[in-house]
């Protein structure tokens, strides 16, 4: 089955103060239609500027975007319009994402009239009731009136998803979508964007740094990990999430902390040789992990690019040329120091 | 054209009680007597201050504040949680316009209840309106004396200028003349040039500014450019020379003249406020949504500035009035009485400097103009909270 939407060896840099920052390299990713997938990792990883150029906000600077099995340049003219309309985003900050001088009503109304989705006053009216109600706004004439400032962040995520739907899309890209929200309510909207999926039939590509949420998220789906504009690790999430196969996922899981205090003081913890996360400008050669990676092999890990590749026993792709050839991991510390004196 | 004029007259009276009875008829159907009744007065002070100009929009906004105080929002949170079956989408023409007025009215009563807060703010309104009130109802009132009045002299002195007394609250100046006479008719045409000059500059600097920061590449650095040279002229000594060499008959030219020097500083505001929009998320949510450059320009960026742009609108003016004064008072503008500048002018030239009974004469002007600019400096103040969206409440 074609997926919906393919990255191929996809390149992206950016020129700042005529410094050329490479934030993504020889991304690949498929998402099939009504998938799950979500994309984690620390900030300036390239997951932001993936999520984008997913939902055509900018384009790669190398490689190729196929859309149904077609380059996205392919589509023009009336396909072209349609295409921009079926891939969509979720911004992060919900106070940020809507303008604020307009109320909900118009916010929801633009786009349904500029598509001409209605035709008529009365029909406008009803497809914002509806709409209000699918993000659980309810009751909606107690929404529809209000400006953005008037709502909480909770319900201007919700308005924000709302205004997404108006356009029918096919694909979200939910770029940290509930990390500006309350704790609390956050549950709520992830439940919500499930249940959108069923029904509308979306595809949700989840942008977070928060592992646990993603484990949450996208338990029926796949995780793609991401380091330094890489992706290097990439699974169905129970496989990543029970067995994490790169050392930088290692390292994140073994960081999340449990409910459990007990656990959470007994957990392994795995001791990175660096906090420091390399600038962009000086991507460390061979494996960009390598500097602070704990299982790090002199001589393989800081010469040779790692390839995507399913190492033994592993379910999932993993980018690591040890764990790959030999199927096991050695810390650095018992390699230089074997007898552990 | 009758009617489309500023300055207070009979027949306004008459177009503002006119138009003033849609408001009031509104008030009683709706039963806001009370809001009728203002909304009556509204528009008949409007109409006298400036006819039709003033009559016409007042009728909206006041229809509107009356709708606004009995609206009753028909999807209130007690019928809206019926089910999507029960509820009636369809909407008749009335109710739209009722809808629309009710949203407008709230906005004005948000702006006006924002204005009142703001005590610096509110107090500048209060003198700008005072202002207004005299330059336009004052003439009425105060008959302009333009020929000599040797008759006034008093026994003994040199001169005719007097100090305030009793039956010339501001004195005489150097022909015997009043000064208040003076100051209610000589400040209109001052006062509406700056505006203009004021309008011609905010409307040239948000075009192109706006341009500039859209379009970027080459245009920007053109206009970028462009604005730099003009700006980095001395003004006063570049207008004194224009000013000597073209001639400043009309107040038009006048203002395109100081609209023409100001507009940079202004384009480089709004440059910079359109850029820093242009990178909030709610645009690129907007290109997501493929709703178009002229949507984004005018729903999605605009609304966003406008207090912004009323700020610099009222600096601008501010700018205007202060050169236009200083060009009169070098003599460089054809004298035209009466003018606050021109009475500097001409009792300066008259000796008034000199002589102690001549000091109401040359302070009512210098007064008046500090006081005009001081208020319009305190207005600006409640101007952005006025425009500001977060201060709306829905219907």
């Amino acid at each position: 089955m074609t997926p919906l939407i393919e990255l191929k060896h996809v390149y992206r840099h950016f020129e700042v103060n005529r410094q050329r920052l490479p934030v993504l390299q020889d991304i690949n990713l498929s998402i099939a239609a009504n998938e799950i997938v979500c994309l984690v990792g620390e900030s300036g990883c390239g997951k932001t500027t993936t999520g984008k150029i997913l939902a055509g906000l900018l384009g790669p600077s190398s490689g190729e975007v196929l859309i149904e099995g077609r380059p996205r340049a392919s589509y023009t003219g009336r396909e072209a319009a349609l295409l921009r309309r079926a891939l969509q985003i979720v911004h992060q900050d919900p106070f940020a994402s809507i303008n604020p001088a307009h109320t909900i009503g118009q916010i929801l109304g633009f786009p349904l009239q500029r598509h001409g989705m209605v035709r008529s006053r009365a029909e406008l009216r009803r497809r914002i009731w509806e709409l209000l109600t699918l993000v659980d706004l309810t009751p909606p004439g107690d929404i529809v009136n209000k400006f953005p400032h008037q709502l909480s962040g909770g319900q201007r995520q919700r308005v924000s998803i709302a205004r997404v739907l108006t356009v029918n899309p096919r694909l979200i890209v939910a770029d940290e979508a509930v990390s500006m929200v309350d704790v609390s309510i956050r549950i709520g909207i992830l439940k919500m964007l499930h249940r959108l999926r069923e029904q509308l039939n979306l595809s949700i590509v989840f942008i977070t740094h928060d592992l646990a949420l993603a484990k949450y998220f996208a338990w029926d789906g796949r995780i793609a990990v991401m380091y330094l504009g890489r992706i290097v690790e990439i699974g169905r999430t129970p496989d990543v999430i029970a067995h994490p196969a790169h050392p930088y996922t290692r390292a994140l899981l073994a960081a999340v902390p449990e409910a459990d205090p007990e656990l959470t003081r007994h957990k392994q913890h795995l001791e990175l040789r660096s906090e420091d996360i390399p600038r962009l400008t000086e991507i460390p050669p061979g494996c960009a992990f390598h500097p602070r990676c704990p299982f790090f092999v002199p001589g393989v890990c800081d010469t040779r690019v790692p390839p995507l590749e399913p190492p033994p026993d592993y379910n999932q792709l993993a980018a690591c040329i040890p764990l790959v050839e030999t199927g096991r991991l050695i810390p650095y510390t018992e390699r230089v120091n074997p007898d552990g004196r | 054209m009758i009617g489309f004029e500023i300055g207070a007259s009979l027949a306004g009276l008459v177009i503002g009680i006119v138009c003033g009875l849609v408001p009031l008829v509104f008030g009683i159907r709706m039963g806001q007597l009370r809001a009728g009744v203002l909304g009556f007065l509204a528009c008949a002070g409007s109409g006298f201050l400036c006819g039709f100009l003033g009559g016409l929009p007042m009728i909206v906004l006041s229809t509107a504040v009356v709708i606004s105080y009995a609206y009753v929002n028909k999807q209130d949170p007690f019928t809206s949680l019926l089910r999507i079956e029960d509820v009636n989408f369809e909407e008749t023409r009335g109710e739209f316009f009722l809808r629309q007025m009710a949203a407008l009215g709230n906005a004005a009563r948000a702006s006006w209840q924002a204005l009142v807060r703001n005590k610096a703010g509110f107090l500048g309104f209060c003198g700008l309106v005072f202002f207004i009130l005299l330059t336009t109802v004052g003439p009425l009132f105060v008959p302009l004396e333009t020929s000599p009045q040797m008759d006034r002299r008093a026994p003994g002195a040199r001169t005719l200028f007097q100090g305030p007394s009793q039956e010339y609250p501001l004195g005489l100046d150097w022909q015997g003349r009043s000064v208040l006479s003076h100051i209610v008719h000589g400040g209109g045409a001052l006062i509406a040039t700056a505006i203009v000059a004021g309008l011609i500059a905010t409307a040239i600097g948000v075009v192109l500014g706006s341009l500039a920061a859209l379009l970027g590449g080459w245009p920007d650095q053109l206009l970028s450019v462009l604005a730099n040279f003009i700006l980095t002229i001395p003004q006063f000594p570049l207008l004194l020379v224009l000013a000597s060499t073209l001639s400043l008959n009309s107040n038009l030219a006048l203002a395109f003249l100081f609209a023409s020097l100001n507009w940079p500083s202004l384009m480089r505001a709004v440059r910079a406020q359109v850029l820093s929009l242009r990178e909030r998320d709610y645009i690129e949510a907007a290109f997501a949504l493929d709703l178009g450059l002229w949507h984004i320009i005018t729903r999605e960026v605009f609304p966003n500035m406008v207090s912004y742009v009323a700020v610099n609108l009222i600096f601008s003016i501010r700018a205007a009035m202060y050169g236009i004064v200083g060009l009169v008072v070098l003599g460089l503008v054809p004298i035209r009485e009466p003018d606050w500048g021109v009475m500097i002018f001409l009792g300066r030239q008259q000796g008034a400097l000199f002589n102690p009974n001549a000091v109401s004469m040359l302070l009512s002007p210098i007064l008046a103009i500090a006081l005009f600019q001081l208020s319009l400096v305190l207005f600006s103040r409640s101007l952005e909270e006025i425009f500001n969206p977060r201060l709306r409440t829905g219907l």
